[in-house]
């Protein structure tokens, strides 16, 4: 699975950045997101409830900050685990430019999944995680448009 | 919960979990095996039965949507000693061979033939049997016993 | 003969009236006293080392009894799983297998393998447990791909390049010298696809342990019980041979995928002893696609010699095989002495060099699944010579009826290992054409050029090699067991006869065969005759159902017991006639003498038998019961014709089977109702593999068809009318004359479908299966 997509942020390089590792931040935009605690400043715990399909599963994982560049790019590790069904994990690779009329934000995903819903749900995975990754960026940007 | 549900023509009261599904009741309240699990997609219809006169998976329905309802098993459809004539003709026709799609493949038939109004052609049958999954007979036969029960039925 | 039951009678079957009635006694319809169940828990990754397994929240699951690891297994002396099968490589060195553990115990090695199970007092606590275990995996780089196994990280300790042997058969140098002097060579990249078998009843066990005898009973889905039986004794160690009995009941077809020992039945029966009550085990279909053995999956670079007017001159075969993570129960001879030996097919090829190299990947085992080795070794042959038919410009039924193995030319021994004793491949060619009528093609070609569509034809010419087998010969090759079959008639004082068989039934109808054989050959009526078949302890022991073997390696041994029978019959009416016994006749059910005119039928015999007033008993036992072994001498070699013609939407790239036609040659039949059915579903599962199912596995070892949304069984609506023949050349060596048919549909038929679409296609390859998607993007490439 493999994704990229790109965003104008009517904001400030340094806006964006901050509200990269902002987990309050993080929380509202990933769909489905209950919790989100902070273990330090570049890894957080959150707890997320995805509908798949007709397979409604609750998610543990890790978020991680990776290869911090500031304030041009960073990658976001997951790491989650559905118990019965199954897991999965991912990078986003997100570079912010700057432009004159905001932030461009880029991102390219990759992930992969197992377990349960690799075997049942593999056709209805690749258009999910393609979803989820267009709709946290989508909510991302939004915040400044509202 | 209670369910009280009318099973070959005699009727039954039985208590169900609330995620039981009608095919468990058959098989493991009732004891009418002759209601096969094939799948846990509700793809094979080997559990295939009729529900007030249609047919149904029975691995799809919750017992308790069944509450009420007629049901009949692959147990239920011979009259005594009289076999059903779909039940000859895939004798007569060897349209079974190792028999565990063939209680689903009968009262998907029986439905068959009985909703259609005009006699069905070969193709309309291969159609009509596309929920049932046979591994042994390459449905060859299975067409034929059909079409032949259908002029008895 | 009775005309509706005798031998060649297509008698209704006997076993038909429980299945039409639901009355079948399969598995999981077996339910007994204090009966708890058993979920197993499955490896999700493909390649992991297993750190640690956390049972303790599974325990406090409500109803759960025990959970067990592959720890306690291996604790308490239970064995590996192993392979049956010995195959030695080119350098003379063994195979090599790696340790197996039932419940895995280190690592796992495929998605789905089993590390722990739950045994709980209801199916759902059962399920809530195995939820409720969990294990930290560390996960390793998982190796998928059959083409790059051997160059990808290596699997397992003791298995260098993941490679458990380099197989070769046949002359290298006679084959390179036939391509040095070859006018023209064809060659082809064949990928044979993944297949999984799915019968359509799950696997299931039901295992139990009686304390007070101290044994054990396992009813399960196996096509050879005693084999279960031995392996689950020697090897596994679950239990002292004599204190096990294994059952299998009814079983909803097997394709193979049941001749093996698993995991499954293995834990419920030590596990049964454990906890001292019964346990229950039945797969749901997602845990069939990920645990049953799976079939196929070579990827093969074949080439074919030939003189410029169409002579094969040398063939050429090197196959990559997948052998999955593990060595299943036979899979190491299924693509060996099960494919390389074929290679000749119908053909008199006079140099061929096959070499095999079997890999290891991180994927559910691969075993014989029907037909194992031989339709692949077919599809082989048959897509190179039409491949060289069309590249020759010869018709590619003139370039294969010039090098049939002629009539006289029988027994022919072949360039590799294999002696067919007979067989006449012109003659099913011959009606095959007819029936499928040829002659009409271009006019029908013509007709649907007009309505837009493209309309192919392909041949395919099987042979297979089978009833198996010779136990010394193959015992020889590295086989673990020999393959005979066992027999008794044991006649009842009335005259009826109860016949137990070492074969099994899953579909085949042999309680209605066997007894045609018995009734004809006894001149009793067919009803009395009952056949019993699949339980270690009524028959003797025996190697059960597959590789096409129960007519003709089971049916034999019943003929020999018969003999027996008959024998002492007569020894019996000699002295009711006062004569010798090689003056009494035995014919039509009546023994007679010419010295009288009072013939005595066979009831009279038996039950003189019981009551021994006429007979000297320190000659002659009392009783009427035989037993025998039928040991076959050699394979039998069935073969046949197919012709496929397909009709294809160039616009969505769908294919239609327009007609498909098969003559086979089965020597004598039985019953030839039954054995049409058996060519019928062989068909329908070689169009399968031509036309629809594929076994997916995604780079990180994910199984992709994982449920029958993504694993395209064939359905009614996809298969066609099928146009059935036969004709016959009696084999030679067993008392029947008979060959077996079990296989040979899925055998002949992937080869005829793929060159009838290649043909429609005007292109020199598609690969299986031949998809809408794939054909349409073939049509668009133009290639
Ligand atoms: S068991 Fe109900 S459809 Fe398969
Ligand atoms: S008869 Fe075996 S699945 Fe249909």
């Amino acid at each position: 699975m493999e994704e990229h997509g790109e965003f104008l942020i009517p904001a400030s390089r340094n806006e964006v950045w901050r509200a990269l590792q902002d987990p309050l931040v993080l929380k509202q935009c990933i769909d489905g997101c209950e919790q989100m605690t902070v273990i330090n400043a570049d890894e957080f715990e959150c707890a997320v409830t995805v509908k798949i399909g007709p397979v409604k599963a609750r998610f543990n994982g890790t978020i991680s900050i990776l290869e911090a560049v500031q304030p041009e790019s960073y990658t976001l590790k997951v790491a989650a685990e559905g118990g019965a069904a199954g897991f999965g994990q991912g990078q986003a690779h997100v570079q912010l430019h700057e432009t004159n009329e905001g932030t461009r934000l880029t991102y390219a995903v990759e992930g992969s999944i197992g377990g349960k819903l690799a075997q049942i749900g593999s056709r209805l995975i690749q258009s999910f995680s393609r979803k989820m990754a267009r709709s946290f960026f989508e909510s991302f940007s939004k915040q400044w448009v509202a | 919960m209670k369910i009280n549900i009318t099973v070959n023509g005699a009727e039954q009261a039985v208590d169900v979990a609330d995620n039981a599904l009608l095919s468990d009741v058959l098989r493991d309240a009732l004891g009418l095996t002759g209601t096969h699990i094939g799948c846990d997609t509700s793809q094979c219809g080997a559990c295939t039965v009729h529900l007030d006169g249609r047919s149904v998976k029975s691995c799809t329905i919750l017992a308790g949507q069944a509450d009420g309802g007629e049901v009949t098993t692959i147990e239920g459809i011979a009259n005594g000693e009289e076999l059903h004539p779909m039940q000859v003709a895939f004798r007569a026709n060897h349209a079974l061979q190792c028999g565990f799609c063939t209680p689903g493949m009968i009262m998907s038939a029986i439905d068959l033939v009985a909703s259609s109004d005009e006699p069905l052609n070969a193709e309309q049958v291969r159609e009509g049997l596309e929920g049932n999954i046979c591994r042994c007979t390459g449905y060859h036969n299975i067409v034929k016993a059909v079409l032949d029960a259908q002029a008895n039925m | 003969m009775n005309a509706e039951t005798g031998i060649g009678a297509s008698a209704l079957r006997k076993e038909d009236a429980r299945f039409i009635t639901g009355k079948g006694q399969y598995t999981d319809d077996i339910n007994v006293f204090g009966q708890t169940f058993c979920v197993f828990v499955r490896s999700p990754h493909a390649r992991a080392k297993i750190k640690s397994i956390d049972t303790a929240s599974a325990m406090a699951v409500a109803g759960v009894i025990r959970v067990f690891t592959g720890d306690e297994l291996t604790a308490d002396g239970i064995g590996d799983l192993p392979c049956g099968w010995v195959v030695t490589s080119k350098d003379g060195n063994p195979m090599v297998a790696p340790a197996h553990p039932p419940i895995a115990t280190e690592f796992v090695n495929y998605v789905g393998e089993p590390y722990a199970f739950v045994v709980a007092e209801t199916l759902q606590a059962a399920r809530d447990g195995a939820e409720a275990v969990s294990a930290d995996f560390e996960v390793l780089e998982a190796v998928v791909d059959t083409g790059t196994a051997t160059s990808s990280a290596q699997i397992h300790e003791n298995v260098a390049n993941n490679q458990a042997y380099d197989w070769e058969l046949g002359d290298k140098d006679a084959t390179d010298a036939a391509f040095a002097q070859a006018d023209h060579v064809t060659s082809l990249d064949i990928v044979n696809n993944r297949l999984i078998p799915n019968a359509i009843e799950p696997r299931a066990a039901l295992g139990s342990y009686d304390a007070a005898s101290q044994t054990y009973t396992l009813y399960t889905t196996s096509q050879n019980p005693h084999v279960e039986r031995v392996v689950l004794a020697l090897f596994v160690q679950v239990a002292p041979e004599a204190n096990l009995r294994v059952i299998s009941p009814d079983v909803g077809g097997g394709f193979g995928s049941k001749i093996f020992v698993y995991a499954e039945e293995t834990a419920v029966i030590w596990a049964s002893a454990k906890i001292g009550r019964p346990i229950k085990w039945r797969a749901d279909r997602s845990e069939s696609f990920l645990s049953d053995a799976h079939g196929r999956d070579h990827v093969t670079k074949a080439e074919l010699a030939l003189s410029s007017s169409g002579e094969m001159l040398g063939l050429r075969v090197k196959t990559i095989a997948n052998m999955g993570a593990y060595l299943s129960t036979f899979s190491s001879s299924v693509p060996t002495y099960l494919y390389g030996t074929l290679m000749a097919g119908q053909y008199k090829t006079p140099a061929i060099y096959v070499e095999t190299q079997a890999v290891f990947t991180n994927t559910a085992p691969v075993d014989a699944y029907r037909g194992a080795g031989r339709p692949e070794a077919t599809y082989v042959v048959e897509r190179l010579v039409e491949t060289a038919a069309r590249e020759l410009g010869m018709d590619p039924v003139e370039l294969r009826r010039i090098n049939f193995i002629p009539t006289d030319a029988f027994p022919y021994q072949t360039p590799v290992a294999l002696q067919y004793d007979t067989g006449n491949y012109a003659a099913s060619m011959a009606k095959a054409l007819e029936l499928a009528d040829s002659d009409g093609y271009m006019a029908r070609k013509a007709a649907s050029e007009a309505a837009g569509k493209l309309r192919g034809r392909g041949y395919s010419c099987y042979i297979e090699a089978c009833g198996l087998a010779p136990s010394q010969l193959v015992l020889q090759l590295g086989a673990g067991v020999g393959l005979f079959e066992s027999a008794e008639v044991r006649v009842d004082v009335s005259g009826s006869v109860t016949v137990m068989t070492g074969s099994h039934s899953h579909g085949q109808g042999h309680e209605t065969t066997f007894a045609q054989l018995v009734s004809d050959r006894l001149g009793i009526p067919f009803d009395s005759v009952n056949v019993i078949h699949g339980d270690t302890g009524r028959s003797d022991y025996g190697l059960g159902t597959y590789g096409s073997r129960s007519i003709a390696v089971g049916g034999s041994a019943i003929d020999k017991a018969l003999d027996k029978i008959i024998a002492k019959g007569k020894k019996i009416a000699a002295h009711m006639f006062e004569t010798t016994d090689d003056q009494v006749d035995f014919a039509d059910g009546q023994f007679s003498y010419a010295g009288s005119n009072e013939p005595k039928p066979f009831a009279e015999i038996a039950g003189a038998a019981y009551i021994p007033a006429v007979y000297p008993l320190d000659e002659l036992e009392p009783g009427l019961s035989e037993k025998a072994f039928y040991d076959p001498s050699n394979f039998t070699y069935p073969a046949g014709s197919y012709v496929c013609e397909v009709e294809i939407d160039p616009t969505t790239g769908e294919t239609d089977i327009a007609k498909f036609v098969a003559v086979d040659d089965f020597g004598n039949v039985i019953n030839p109702m039954i054995v049409e059915g058996q060519v019928h579903g062989g068909i329908a599962q070689g169009i399968g593999q031509a036309l629809l199912e594929h076994g997916i596995y995604d780079s990180s070892g994910n199984l992709a068809t994982g449920s029958y949304m993504d694993y395209a069984m064939p359905r009614a609506d996809d298969l066609p009318d099928f146009q059935v023949d036969m004709t016959s050349t009696p084999c030679t060596h067993n008392p029947l004359g008979v060959k077996g048919c079990g296989e040979a549909g899925a055998i002949g038929s992937p080869a005829a479908v793929m060159n009838a679409i290649t043909d429609a296609l005007g292109v020199k390859d598609v690969s299986m299966p031949a998809t809408p998607q794939t054909v349409w993007q073939t049509i668009q490439q133009g290639t």
